[in-house]
């Protein structure tokens, strides 16, 4: 799964730190889904969105998906 | 690479190192205690399985402390955690499982049983170690 979550959080001027905060996850874990090591759990994905303000499909988009728009 | 920042991890990493210090030197008492109590030859059955069951209660407030833990922790982290103790419980099972045919077909030496469990934790620990280096 593709993400667009470095490119939203540097639009804010926040830091990994900041947004693992509003997110209430440690760091690692927002440097683990930003480089798309992990894909986060539904629940995660959407309190991912809310924290945005964007729906998730503006946020994460699968492989195909991502790769068929290029 | 900074550190971790968030203070509802950190504090439960530091409540996760405090139960285990605490489990840690009841175990060391337990451990040493059972020790000394069976050097005694008049010690009746019932006292000696007593001794040797002490080091166990400590034990659970180990797992009781990391079962905590692993209630403080998200999704991402726990991920690490159940990977590295799968990776752990395979490691060790094949291996006791193989090493059981070599002590009873290939006259390798008898290794006690109490060493399942270090080994365990021990390769647990390496594993997560090593997952957690991975995601960095």
């Amino acid at each position: 799964m593709r993400n667009r979550l470095k490119v939203l959080r540097a639009e804010r001027n926040w830091s990994q730190a900041d947004l693992a905060d509003k997110l209430d996850v440690s760091r690692q874990s927002v440097n683990a889904i930003e480089t798309g090591k992990y894909d986060p759990s539904l629940p995660l994905a959407f309190k991912i969105a809310a924290v945005f303000s964007l729906p998730i499909e503006q946020i994460f988009s699968a492989d195909e998906v991502a790769q068929a728009a290029e | 690479m900074p550190r971790e920042t968030n203070p509802k991890i950190i504090s439960n990493g530091r409540r996760y190192m405090g139960n285990m210090a605490v489990a840690g030197v009841l175990y060391s008492a337990a451990v040493f205690g059972g020790a000394f109590a069976i050097r005694n030859e008049a010690l009746p059955q019932w006292a000696a399985i007593l001794a040797a069951l002490a080091p166990l209660l400590p034990a659970l407030l180990m797992l009781r402390a990391y079962a905590i833990f692993l209630n403080g922790i998200d999704e991402f982290q726990r991920r690490i955690q159940t990977d590295a103790m799968l990776i752990a419980a395979g490691v060790v099972g094949f291996g006791s499982f193989a090493y059981g045919f070599l002590e009873e077909w290939a006259g390798f030496p008898h290794l006690p049983l109490i060493w399942v469990f270090p080994a365990l934790i021990g390769i647990w620990g390496l594993a997560a170690c090593v997952l957690r280096l991975r995601y960095k």
